[in-house]
């Protein structure tokens, strides 16, 4: 039985004029079902990318990325809307809701391009939204929302399909500390209920939050382990050349 | 899906009122322009074509001025119809006698018809007499100074009892034997139309005029389908007995009712075609606000392939949007048309002297218009609906 998202030797590399950029080099991981996990880096360590991969909005350059056991880099691009559709809830840093939209609508996005019927579309977008804590405001605008609330909303909308994976990206960065914490919460709340979770940040408070860390640097893995192991929040490199360069 | 992406379509186009608008506006106009134009067009045809049906499209003239001594006689003439019973029914002599005009006491009848016939005409025709008798084989063979009036002088000059009476016609008095029914109902619309008319013997005319030979005549068809055909064939009997074309002319009004339309439709292809030109520029007025919208919309692109649209979804919903907007335009053209077309009707008639001209415009132009804007909005909208389809979604998700 193969792990649900199984990295083996992933690589992608751009070119950019001369240089050839390594934003994925030799990724190597497994992340189960049922995890929460949080792959944490800063900016240009490669977890952009990390994440466009799993979730299938980008594929490898070299190395195979296998999703439930399913060769993501051989697919054709119809297929990776698919899996999109199927597999992959995202939970965005700017919400991303259609701003012409109300909340159900938006989250029956999801649902039009699955082909499921209109009357099936609103019991499922009403069910999640009321699960958000939302059900009063099924025909409000996202503008008519505070952030926290919009970002409910984006979650609900990754839930409706009940996915496999649920891919937040930076999901508290535009939030105060305090809705920060009740999004954290709400990720937390769902996989307690068995979702597969994984968290993109490169914010260390937010990451220790998750039960298991993937630290990227220079688009390698240079932690992956415990989210409450001591060096799982240490910064390595800062043992490394960077703190000789500090001590000079 | 299909009514989904219709739904959503028409939800963008209803979000951006104003710039929707603008964009139709060369659609809007242009179908207008060319419904107006196709339909000023039919109402000229028919108007043509009536003109010339009161002219009689069954009808062949026949001028002959001869070629040095060779003459034809009226024979001539009656035995080419006989030779041709499937193309010609009857013939007549038709001379000019218009130049001798009527006078009754001291009214002259300036606009008044006259012309030498033989006693076949009238009925040939279509005329009917309403009293007295028609001119008869003993009136040709005598010359005899008699005629058959319209209902046009029978009614002003003689207040219906003309026959028995007397007109001048130039220097030379007749005596009245007949009167025709009216063709007209209407009696102020009878002066100069084929109610206004004098017709006397042929060999009356021929020998008040000093002519040896009648010049004109007038032939009925079978079928004024066959026009063409029957010409053809008068024209070579009148070619075998002058051996030369120069001696005749042959003329059919359906023939020139062809020709005309054929002028006029040409008139109205090329109006059309300079009509087309703004559903043209409506055309890429269309694919430019889409290029701007795409770019507008490109994160929700993002957004939607990420939730799982594939590129043939996204391309159907630009396509459509497109589509729809133009379409939508398309029938407000549609609309306007028939609006102008409807305030033309009123005006035309100030400008046309008379001239019966109305602007009438048929399904098929509007049917054509609609289809063509729709398809103008499918062609235009295709290229900014390629590009939002092929967006990468990692970059359209970063887009700002």
């Amino acid at each position: 039985m193969s792990a649900l998202i199984e990295f083996d030797q992933v690589c992608k590399y751009y070119q950019m004029g001369d240089t050839l950029v390594k934003a994925a080099d030799h990724i190597t991981m497994k992340i189960e079902k049922g995890e929460f996990v949080a792959i944490v880096g800063q900016s240009g360590s490669g977890k952009s990318t990390c994440m466009n991969i799993i979730g299938c909005l980008d594929v490898p350059t070299y190395g195979t990325y296998r999703l439930n056991g399913r060769d993501v880099g051989k697919m054709n691009r119809d297929e990776l809307a698919d899996v999109r559709n199927e597999m992959l809830g995202f939970i965005f840093q700017q919400y991303n809701l259609l701003p012409r939209l109300n909340l159900m609508e938006n989250v029956e996005v999801p649902l039009i391009y699955a082909n499921i019927s209109r009357a099936e579309r609103h019991k499922l977008a009403k069910d999640v939204l009321e699960k958000v804590g939302l059900g009063d405001k099924l025909k409000n605008l996202p503008n008519q929302l505070s952030g926290g609330q919009q970002q409910r909303v984006s979650i609900a909308r990754a839930l409706v399909r009940n996915p496999a994976v649920i891919l937040a990206d930076e999901p508290t960065g535009a939030l105060d500390s305090h809705t920060g914490r009740e999004v954290i919460g709400m990720l937390q709340q769902l996989h307690r209920e068995g979702h597969t979770v994984v968290l993109i940040t490169h914010d260390n408070s937010i990451a220790v939050q998750a039960e298991r860390i993937i630290r990227l640097e220079d688009g390698q893995v240079v932690y992956d382990g415990d989210a409450h192991a001591p060096e799982a929040v240490v910064q390595p490199t800062l043992s490394g050349e960077a703190a000789q360069e500090e001590a000079k | 899906m299909v009514l989904e992406t219709f739904r959503q379509a028409l939800q963008n186009v209803w979000s951006n009122k104003l710039r929707t608008f603008l964009t139709m506006l060369g659609i809007i106009i242009g179908v207008m322009a060319v419904i107006v134009i196709v339909g000023l067009g039919n109402g000229m045809t028919r108007s043509m074509r009536d003109s010339f049906s009161a002219m009689g499209t069954n009808t062949l003239s026949i001028q002959i001025w001869g070629y040095g001594s060779r003459t034809a006689t009226v024979d001539d003439l009656y035995d080419l119809v006989k030779k041709n019973p499937k193309l010609l029914s009857s013939i007549s002599p038709q001379l000019d006698f218009s130049d001798n005009t009527p006078k009754v006491g001291t009214t002259t009848y300036r606009y008044s018809e006259m012309y030498g016939v033989d006693e076949n005409y009238i009925e040939m025709k279509g005329y009917t007499l309403a009293k007295g008798r028609n001119i008869q084989y003993m009136d040709i063979a005598d010359n005899k100074q008699i005629c058959v009036i319209g209902d046009y002088i029978n009614r002003t000059a003689y207040g219906g009892n003309a026959v028995g009476q007397t007109i001048k016609l130039g220097p030379y008095k007749f005596r009245i034997v007949g009167v025709l029914k009216a063709k007209i109902s209407n009696p102020d619309q009878q002066e100069g139309s084929d109610d206004d008319s004098v017709y006397l013997p042929y060999t009356t005319a021929m020998r008040l005029s000093n002519e040896s030979s009648p010049d004109s005549y007038s032939a009925i068809m079978v079928d004024e389908g066959q026009a063409n055909e029957a010409k053809a064939a008068v024209e070579q009997e009148l070619y075998d007995i002058f051996k030369s074309d120069n001696a005749y002319y042959v003329y059919s009004a359906s023939e020139w009712l062809e020709e005309m339309n054929k002028m006029i439709n040409m008139v109205i292809v090329i109006l059309t075609g300079i009509a087309s030109i703004s559903l043209l520029v409506g055309g890429i007025g269309i694919m430019n606000i889409m290029l701007v919208s795409v770019t507008e919309r490109t994160r929700e692109i993002g957004i939607r392939k990420a939730m799982g649209a594939k590129e043939k979804t996204i391309l159907a919903q630009f396509v459509t949007e497109a589509a729809t907007t133009s379409a939508l335009g398309g029938t407000l053209g549609i609309v306007l048309g028939y609006i102008v077309s409807a305030i033309a009707n009123q005006v035309l008639p100030m400008f046309t002297d008379g001239m019966d001209i109305t602007v009438s415009p048929s399904f098929n132009s509007i049917a054509a218009a609609f289809g063509i804007s729709v398809f103008i909005g499918v062609l235009f909208g295709y290229l900014p609906a390629k590009r939002a389809a092929r967006l990468n979604p990692i970059d359209a998700l970063r887009y700002d």
